[in-house]
């Protein structure tokens, strides 16, 4: 038992869990929305165009996370703008644009090397994070968190039905803004806790794992947001233990839980159409 | 209070590849009647739908909605709008009575917190159409008519006194086809406006007052009984109609001059019988 309780005898590690469980829960509130659009590679796509706005921020010595905000809402709107101007496939936008930033990121990082730890940011660590560097995420959290419970409904009615949403005078450009610069925010939140690399992970799963297991909007945020905030702060705490990288944790801790859902569904899982289906060819056999 | 009006001046919309889905469209629709969109696939009624709701921009011309502003009348939740089946994510993680709730989003505040009214006018709606049974089913879980009549629902919710309808008989059966009929017969003599899209020739004669032909543009518009004739609709369709003419020995054993005529493109035929109609059809147009 106190062996189970150590982790939380040290401070880092307190921090880790709750500031990862903050940054979970607000990726997986973020998730519900993007996977329903096709949208989910625009996380990753933001995770890394935001490199090149923590290079100048560094260069510029300014706060890190404002750098990487900018570079997250322009990259957003040039998608926006090559998707509208263009024929384009979406994939084909986002692939164009975040390498393009990525590029331009690890140009900046080559010639000025010293002025970033780029692999911090690429594989991101929560147990080193400073208590500044914490105090940001928190902030992007609850703010992202606020706005969000807040105008959850509004953006549903958005992302459900564009034109509906305009009849009812919704104002709904400002809304996609709002939804994009939100996301921008939180990715810059999760590259501390999961790195770049994976924070298309945090801004995925736990929206499919949900979409799986609810016909409803609102009890999919519910249930992708607890997904999203215990896994973090089970990877986070269990990182101790194994002395392994808590972001590789968080997201293999998400996986097994999509993969369980698959299974296991009450629904939509394949167990449970598996049994439809031969309950179905009983009752035919009998009739 | 004015009565409800559409007023559409010169209306002209472009789309961004440069295709001139609409020309020069001038019309005026007044409530407490239902008018019918007729045009072959492709003609711009979706279109000119998308501009009077301000979801398109027309490139020359101006739509006033019961002498407002296309955005003040939205504001006002004047107008209600039903899709095509074709444009809804039917994966969407919602189900039947959170469509037809959102329908009330304009009447609430800024939370969007449901009010018992609102809940209210979502179960009227859906008893009205004939959804109650089907109010906790997801969306794409529904039959094609029933997928319609969430939409209708959603829009009886909003409460709009302009119904706009893009093709709401695509795709379903007779059955629900006449129950729809006769609930947009009962909301236009309640005084709303309702103007519904089809290219379903044979049903506009039974419930619609009014018919405006287009085809890239507006080709005629007034009441059915003397706009929806063999001519204009040959002008409308072209060649895209089924033409099947019975006459003289086909139909008679004497010497009656009339003819049975028999216009389909897909789905219910539109049948002229008489002396006049059967002659402005050549043999031509008889594929069969
Ligand atoms: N977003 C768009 N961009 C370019 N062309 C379009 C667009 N939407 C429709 N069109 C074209 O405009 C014409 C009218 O389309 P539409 O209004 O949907 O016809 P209908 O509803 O009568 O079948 C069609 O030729 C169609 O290809
Ligand atoms: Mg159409």
């Amino acid at each position: 038992m106190e062996f189970l309780l150590e982790p939380f005898t040290y401070s880092y590690m307190v921090k880790a869990i709750w500031v990862s469980a903050l940054v979970g829960a607000t990726c997986a509130f973020l998730s519900s929305y993007l996977m329903l659009k096709g949208w989910s590679l625009m996380g990753d796509a933001l995770a890394h165009a935001i490199i090149p706005g923590v290079a100048l921020a560094y260069l510029l010595g300014l706060p890190y996370a404002a750098g990487a905000f900018f570079a997250g809402i322009l990259a957003a709107l040039s998608m926006n703008i090559v998707k509208r101007k263009t024929r384009l496939r979406e994939d084909t936008v986002i692939g164009l644009v975040f390498t393009t930033f990525f590029a331009i990121g690890l140009l900046l990082v080559s010639i000025n090397p010293t002025s970033v730890n780029i692999q911090g940011i690429i594989l991101g660590n929560i147990l080193a994070i400073s208590n500044e560097d914490a105090l940001q995420v928190v902030i992007i959290s609850f703010i992202c968190l606020l706005v969000l419970v807040l105008k959850w409904r509004d953006l549903m009615a958005v992302f459900f039905d564009e034109n509906h949403a305009r009849a009812l005078g919704l104002s709904v450009q400002p809304l996609q803004i709002l939804f994009f610069t939100l996301l921008s925010a939180a990715t810059v939140a999760a590259l501390q806790t999961v790195g770049a690399c994976l924070v298309i992970a945090m801004v995925v799963t736990p929206g499919a794992t949900a979409y799986i297991l609810t016909d409803r909007f609102n009890r999919l945020i519910v249930i992708a947001v607890l997904l999203g905030s215990i896994t973090s702060a089970v990877g986070a705490y269990t990182s101790f233990f194994l002395n392994a990288n808590p972001g590789g944790l968080i997201v293999t801790l998400q996986t097994l839980l999509f993969i369980a859902a698959f299974f296991f569904a009450p629904r939509h899982g394949l167990w449970a159409k598996h049994r439809a289906t031969k309950m179905i060819l009983k009752g035919n056999s009998h009739g | 209070m004015s009565k409800n009006s559409i007023q559409l001046e010169n209306i002209s919309v472009t789309y961004p590849n440069g295709h001139h889905a609409l020309t020069g469209v001038t019309a005026s629709i007044e409530a407490g009647s239902i008018c019918g969109l007729v045009g072959v696939n492709g003609a711009g009624k979706s279109t000119l739908f998308k501009a009077i709701m301000g979801f398109v921009k027309p490139s020359t011309g101006r739509v006033t909605i019961s002498g407002m502003a296309v955005k003040q009348a939205l504001k006002q939740n004047l107008v209600c709008y039903v899709p095509q089946t074709e444009e809804v994510d039917w994966n969407f993680p919602v189900l039947v009575e959170d469509v037809v709730m959102m329908g009330r989003y304009g009447h609430m505040g800024f939370l969007r917190h449901p009010s018992k009214a609102d809940h209210e006018a979502v179960t009227a709606a859906l008893e009205r159409t004939n959804m109650t049974e089907f109010r906790k089913r997801q969306i794409g879980e529904l039959s094609g008519g029933q997928k319609k009549r969430v939409f209708v629902a959603r829009a009886l919710a909003q409460g709009g006194q302009i119904i706009l309808l893009d093709e709401p008989f695509t795709g379903i059966d007779i059955k629900t086809e006449d129950a729809l009929i006769i609930l947009f017969r009962s909301l236009a003599a309640e005084g709303r406006l309702i103007l519904v899209s089809t290219h379903n020739l044979g049903s506009v004669p039974s419930f619609c007052d009014d018919v405006m032909l287009i085809n890239r543009t507006l080709l005629a518009h007034g009441p059915v009984e003397t706009v929806f004739t063999q001519e204009n609709l040959v002008k409308a369709f072209g060649g895209m109609l089924r033409h099947h003419q019975l006459v003289g020995a086909d139909l008679h054993d004497d010497e009656d001059k009339r003819s049975i005529t028999v216009l389909s493109d897909d789905e219910r035929p539109l049948v002229f019988y008489g002396e006049t109609g059967g002659q402005k059809i050549t043999k031509h147009g008889n594929k069969e």
